[in-house]
């Protein structure tokens, strides 16, 4: 028993070590001619469901780009993933490793820990992009972009929605918020504050939940006893179906009319929601599987090669079409500044992926993967796309409701509830 | 007042799941006086075999629930044997950070086996809500219900009359003298472990078949039935039983009444409140054993 | 046994003197030049580890004065780390006090946060006292979610980065020897309180509350100047974690990291000054190896099964707790103990 023990604190020693010996020297012993991009993806922690298809998207996007694009402007991109375990504390650590290694630029999959990721990666203007992003990465402008409108858009663009196409009723319609307790909720309530007034909508409640709901029976009952009209959920898709269930149970829904923000809809809600959620209206930021577009034949064909459980997921899909942004990103900036600035590493390219990669952007359509075009527009716009459209739930399908259409900028640090 | 009743029912229904947990939890603790940290990823892990058994293989819920059941047995058995067997004579803390150890394990085991991580179980019972007066409540909440108050009935029929359930509760008080009387309490360790996976197993099966199968919330319960279990009594299930609805109770009215005067999500933390003053006045829980100390 | 062969002490300053030997002196010299000179061969990433270590430690250490010094199970420690995080941030970015102020202030806003649910200890005990603790977590992120008018508009914080006399500490080399130097005051400080009248008296509520009480020693003030102690190094740990990390959210502070905290300090060794520096260190690389493994798997191996390079991680970190208790149940300490010992007897070991 004793020599075990003795054995065992050997061995353990030892990886340590060697962890400690592999990674300090690891990154610094790769051939040349690589572009190295940094991704973290919450593949543990309290949000797998959302993590692990994303780390399989981004990965399976590198697949595609080296194998079929020829990398990026002809060079391979080596992708450098982190496990960010949600741990907001790690995001910082990893961030550094990122930096460290020479990445050019990073991505996270959502947008708290892009948050947490800023911290750092601002002051040493690294720049960033969250596959799903809220309006506080956005606003004021920083050096962190976002592939798509933010969740503050999905709200205007749902609401504007309801006002010319469904509410009928004198006055002014209800409306209640049930967001989640972290950026993707703030998002919306954000859009909410800035643009109700302005669109005749009267905000009679804003509910927050957690991840791990199981019930929201009591602030529904809330809703139901203000009598709204429409309910606004920013979340992901198990709580929403939860909420929407509950609705479904108190008699409020059908009746009231649903609307989800991009990250709380998609086929995984359907799923989940099965009838319940027959009718519910949702904002999608990027392509939908169904489409018929090159990109999303691409897409489609490595999943079902690679990772057939994440078919039809849409986080697996916003993580593959962040990437091909970024490779573009990166293409503009071969092109322009050529690889041997990039190959200096640190601030000099990362200043010239920002402003010879990203500010260049024009006119990149990621095959039909996104709506309209991924472009730079300026103007403490960080968006670099700014299409949407809504989504309706229709017999167990996801069908388009309306066209692709833009999302207007909305200024939120000129309001004085944003602070600082 | 129609609220009023809706989240009478609700707290009621909701605080019946926690207590199915929380049985699972006093069981342990009980039999060897451990607190189960990983009590969260072992109901994360029976509720994705059971959609294994349901959905992946296709059975049907009279030959898959069973399965399960007999899954769980093995799981207890087998984390009794290889993580906590070893420990025992050591320190009790060794063994909470051991059950620690082992939530970090299973939680990474199951991302392995089934890295899909979102899932919904097929309906177990009817979708219709049934309705109490004004109020609405969902069938599978008051299955639920049932399920948790036939198990506390067994449970304590069990512990207070069965020769193993007596032994078992010797043994918490304590392993050396139960060692000399000569009762196995190696085997009250592993039958403990088992019966408690088995719980974990049935309430598994019901959060997830409420909610859907996904990470946060199963792992969630595992604290829920920590805060049930210390108002209660860490080893009384009656105090389990009858600590989960009031939990529940506070949440749903709590929530309801308050989240109009202060900010929203009061209805986590107002549990925790009525815990605190409760444990000034009660010290050992609401039905805990009393130690009294000597010097 | 705690001396070499062939010393021993004549005057009460040699037995209670911490470094006895001119080899002690020499270790710790040698010690203290490799941490000092860490940035010299450590890359920034590892530099940002080692600070989140140091980070870890201070509030671990507090959290060992607690539990393992005073018996006080506390499952809510970085409930008190972001009181301190969110107070040293509001008065250096709101009010504009110099650091070291609002250092300071954060150690004893979250002391007196850290008070006032230390309160039911005089009557609950052992793991029914964690539920206060628990509460403590859940009630003050809470709090921190919702007082928006103080905790920043969006629950999340931009933070300026630490600075002293006007110089800002932004690399992560100026931060770690910031973070060492508390580091090591603290860890010296606890070391010697152990040894007070008051560590003394934590010790002795900890074996047994009734007996000391029966002694003399006041259990109230003895456990709330207990749960003061270990809840103002958390504080000192959360302001440094916030002036580090420049951004800082309820999301820096779960449960789970208090739990973590928990097991840390049972890895380590309770009621030790090094078991907790050891459990840290233990805990933090293992998490780090891991975090590394993962993605060194991908590489190396495209075509594993899809879910296993994110699964792998927790499975190994879990089994490596697992593994080390059931062969060290006593803790890193301990072990630590019997090679000192090995050591200095070698080598007639009997």
């Amino acid at each position: 028993m004793k020599r075990i023990s003795v054995l065992l604190s050997m061995v353990l020693t030892i990886i340590l070590l060697l962890s400690v010996m592999t990674s300090a020297c690891g990154p610094k012993a790769k051939p040349e001619q690589v572009l190295k991009v940094g991704v973290m993806t919450p593949s543990t922690g309290p949000v797998p469901e959302k993590g692990i298809p994303g780390q399989h998207g981004f990965a399976d996007a590198v697949t595609y780009i080296n194998k079929e694009l020829g990398g990026a402007a002809g060079h391979p991109i080596e992708l450098i993933w982190r496990d960010s375990a949600y741990d907001m504390q790690k995001v910082g650590t990893i961030v550094q490793d990122f930096m460290d290694a020479g990445c050019l630029i990073f991505a996270t999959h959502s947008s708290t820990e892009m948050k947490a990721a800023s911290g750092k990666s601002n002051e040493a203007g690294f720049p960033g992009i969250a596959a799903f992003i809220s309006t506080i990465n956005l606003h004021p402008p920083t050096h962190v972009y976002g592939p798509t409108p933010d969740y503050g858009d999905d709200w205007v663009a749902f609401a504007k929605y309801y006002m010319e196409n469904i509410w009928k009723g004198p006055g002014k319609p209800k409306m209640a918020l049930h967001g989640l307790a972290n950026p993707t909720g703030l998002g919306a309530r954000h859009g909410a504050q800035a643009k109700a007034a302005e669109l005749g909508i009267e905000l009679v409640d804003i509910a927050e939940h957690k991840i791990s709901t199981l019930d929201e029976t009591v602030s529904l009952q809330r809703m139901k006893d203000a009598k709204i009209d429409v309910l606004f959920i920013s979340s992901t898709p198990a709580p929403t179906a939860i909420i929407i269930k509950n609705a479904r149970d108190l008699g409020m829904f059908p009746g009231i009319t649903i609307g989800c923000a991009a990250a709380s809809f998609g086929k995984a809600l359907v799923d989940l929601g099965g009838e319940a959620v027959e009718g519910v209206y949702g904002i999608a930021h990027m392509a939908s599987w169904d489409d018929n577009t090159p990109g999303v034949a691409k897409l489609r064909e490595y999943c079902e090669k690679n990772n057939p459980q994440d078919l039809y997921n849409d986080d697996y899909l916003h993580c593959w079409t962040t990437m091909l942004i970024m490779r573009e990103i990166l293409v503009q900036a071969v092109k322009n500044a050529g690889y041997n600035t990039l190959a200096k590493g640190g601030k000099t390219a990362w200043k010239a992926v920002e402003e010879q990669g990203i500010f260049k952007l024009k006119d990149y359509t990621a095959d039909g993967l996104v709506g309209g075009t991924v472009r730079y527009a300026g103007g403490g716009d960080n968006r670099l796309n700014n299409y949407l459209r809504l989504f309706q739930v229709q017999s167990g399908k996801i069908i388009p409701v309306t066209a692709w259409q833009e999302a207007p900028l909305i200024k939120y640090e000129t309001f004085d509830w944003w602070g600082k | 007042m129609t609220e009023l009743m809706q989240y009478t029912i609700t707290g009621l229904s909701l605080g019946m799941v926690y207590s199915l947990i929380a049985l699972g939890f006093v069981l342990i603790w009980k039999s060897s006086g451990v607190a189960n940290l990983a009590i969260g990823q072992l109901v994360l892990f029976s509720s994705w075999f059971t959609y294994g058994m349901l959905v992946q293989a296709g059975l049907p819920p009279w030959l898959g629930i069973p399965l399960v059941i007999i899954f769980a047995l093995m799981l207890g058995w087998s984390v009794e044997r290889l993580a906590l067997r070893p420990l025992i004579g050591q320190p009790i803390l060794s063994l909470i950070a051991v059950t620690l150890g082992l939530a970090y394990f299973i939680e990474g085991l199951v991302g392995i086996i089934w890295p899909k991580s979102l899932a919904s179980l097929p309906p177990l019972f009817p979708q219709e809500p049934l309705r109490i007066g004004s109020a609405v409540i969902r069938q599978e909440f008051l299955w639920a219900a049932v399920i948790s108050i036939v198990l506390f009935v067994l449970l304590s029929i069990f512990f207070k009359y069965h020769r193993m359930g007596i032994a078992m509760r010797a043994t918490a008080d304590d392993q050396k003298a139960v060692q000399a009387c000569g009762i196995p309490v190696t085997r009250i360790f592993s039958q403990s472990w088992m019966f408690a996976c088995v719980l974990a197993a049935v309430g598994g099966i019901r959060i997830s078949s409420i909610g859907n199968i996904s990470k946060a919330p199963l792992v969630e319960m595992g604290l829920k039935a920590f805060s049930v279990v210390i108002l209660g009594g860490l080893d009384s299930f009656l105090g389990a039983i009858i600590a989960g609805p009031i939990i529940g109770l506070a949440e749903t009215i709590g929530g309801g009444y308050l989240s109009k005067v202060a900010w929203e999500g009061v209805r986590e933390v107002i549990p925790f409140l009525i815990i605190i003053i409760v444990m000034i006045f009660k010290p050992y829980g609401l039905f805990g054993e009393k130690r009294i100390e000597r010097v | 046994m705690s001396l070499p062969t062939g010393i021993r002490n004549y005057t009460y300053a040699e037995d209670m003197a911490i470094l006895r030997t001119r080899t002690h002196w020499v270790l710790l010299g040698v010690f203290l030049l490799l941490l000092f000179t860490a940035p010299l061969y450590l890359n920034d990433h590892w530099l940002g580890i080692v600070n989140r270590i140091g980070i870890t430690i201070i509030a671990v250490t507090g959290l060992n004065i607690l539990t393992g010094y005073c018996g006080q199970l506390s499952i809510g420690h970085a409930g008190f780390m972001a009181v301190g995080a969110y107070t040293s941030a509001v008065l250096t970015d709101r009010l504009g006090l110099p650091f070291l102020a609002s250092l300071i202030f954060a150690g004893l806003s979250a002391g007196l946060i850290g008070m006032v649910f230390g309160m039911p200890s005089l009557r609950v005990k052992g793991f029914y006292l964690a539920i206060t603790t628990i509460a403590a977590q859940f009630i003050i992120i809470w709090i921190i979610e919702h007082w928006t008018e103080v905790t920043g508009p969006n629950g999340i914080m931009d933070v300026s980065p630490a600075s002293i006399g006007g110089i800002a500490l932004k690399t992560p080399a100026s931060e770690f020897y910031l973070i060492l130097a508390i580091t090591i005051l603290t860890v010296y400080g606890a070391k010697n309180l152990a040894r007070t009248k008051v560590g003394r008296a934590f010790v002795a509520i900890r074996d047994n509350d009734l007996a000391a009480e029966v002694m003399g020693i006041n259990l109230f003030r003895y456990k709330l100047t207990a749960f003061f102690i270990g809840c103002f190094l958390a504080g000192l740990a959360g302001s440094l974690m916030a002036h580090t990390s420049r951004s800082i959210s309820p999301d820096y502070f779960q449960f789970k990291d208090s739990i973590l905290y928990v097991g840390m300090i049972i890895i380590g060794g309770l009621g030790t000054t090094t078991g907790p520096i050891l459990g840290v260190v233990f805990i933090r690389l293992i998490d780090e190896f891991v975090t590394q493994l993962s993605p060194t798997l991908q590489t190396a191996f495209p075509n594993l099964l899809p879910g296993f390079t994110s699964g792998i991680a927790p499975m190994i970190f879990g089994l490596v707790i697992i593994l080390f208790l059931i062969f060290e149940p006593r803790g890193l300490e301990h072990r630590w103990q019997l090679f000192k010992a090995a050591y200095r007897n070698w080598p007639f070991s009997y």
